[in-house]
């Protein structure tokens, strides 16, 4: 066996020779250690899954709008007038259900 | 390699057409000619229930058993009939997109109104309320994490004042 220090200091030649050597046994389990075909293919679509991922996430931030009012009193009148609509919506549906009931109760 | 990276673009084209929110729609439409619009942040809805003496006059609900369960309000009004035709599409496509609950309709001399909410069992996170009155469309969408029994509440308290 080898150490780390010997094979340091081969040089180009003795790297040749050994290449040459057809009696050197291959490890049998030689193909397992070498990155197959498929694998470089999955890794490389991971990195563009996860590539994708990134900026699909940054495309997808929607930018905060500005607020309109600055004055929270102003903001909370706002509310209450956006509210008093909904309740009116509210209101004039009771009051189309109200007015269909007393048509029924007429022709009854 | 070619499929997956054709997926990845399918997906990536599907995402961004059919993620739409009321804050992409205001961000959208806000800054158009014959918009008007208002926006209150999550900021200032922090801001407002932090206020100690907020009146609460004659007519007006008071809101703030909800106010800090709310995180956003977003109103679009528009005029213009080509701007108007527009946003409406889109707030259809807002509307089925999520799963939104249809709470009210009424329909009276042309003018359509909607009220619409999403959320959870005892939580609403969204309501929306369109509005369409011949060549104008207006557009509110309140978004939070709000009692539904509250907020129940407080629209029955508004509709009897």
């Amino acid at each position: 066996m080898k150490r780390i220090q010997d094979i340091e200091r081969m040089t180009m030649v003795d790297w040749d020779r050994i290449g040459a050597d057809e009696s050197l046994p291959v490890p049998k389990d030689l193909q397992v250690r070498l990155p197959r075909r498929r694998a470089v293919v999955w890794s490389i679509a991971a990195s563009v899954a996860v590539v994708a991922g990134i900026g699909l996430s940054a495309l997808l931030r929607t930018p905060e709008p500005k607020d309109t009012f600055t004055d929270p009193y102003l903001a909370y009148a706002a509310m209450e007038q956006a509210f008093s609509r909904m309740g009116q919506m509210v209101a004039r549906s009771a009051d189309i259900i109200e007015q269909s009931e007393n048509k029924v109760t007429y022709w009854k | 390699m070619k499929k997956i990276i054709t997926i990845l673009a399918t997906l990536l084209a599907a995402v961004t057409a059919f993620a739409q929110s009321g804050k992409d729609l205001y961000n959208k439409y806000s800054d158009l000619d014959g918009i008007s619009a208002v926006y209150v942040s999550p900021a200032m809805f922090r801001m407002i229930g932090k206020i100690p003496d907020i009146d609460i006059e004659d007519g007006n609900v008071d809101l703030t058993p909800i106010i800090q369960s709310m995180t956003g309000f977003y109103m679009l009004d528009a005029e213009d009939p080509g701007v108007a035709s527009k946003l409406e599409a889109e707030v259809k496509r807002l509307l089925n997109g999520k799963k939104y609950e249809l709470l009210f309709e009424t329909k009276e001399n042309g003018e359509v109104t909607r009220l619409f909410t999403a959320g959870s069992g005892s939580t609403v996170n969204s309501v929306v309320l369109v509005n369409k009155e011949a060549s104008e469309f207006t557009l509110m969408c309140l978004e939070g994490k709000m009692d539904r029994e509250e907020l129940e509440r407080i629209l029955a308290e508004a509709a009897a004042k």
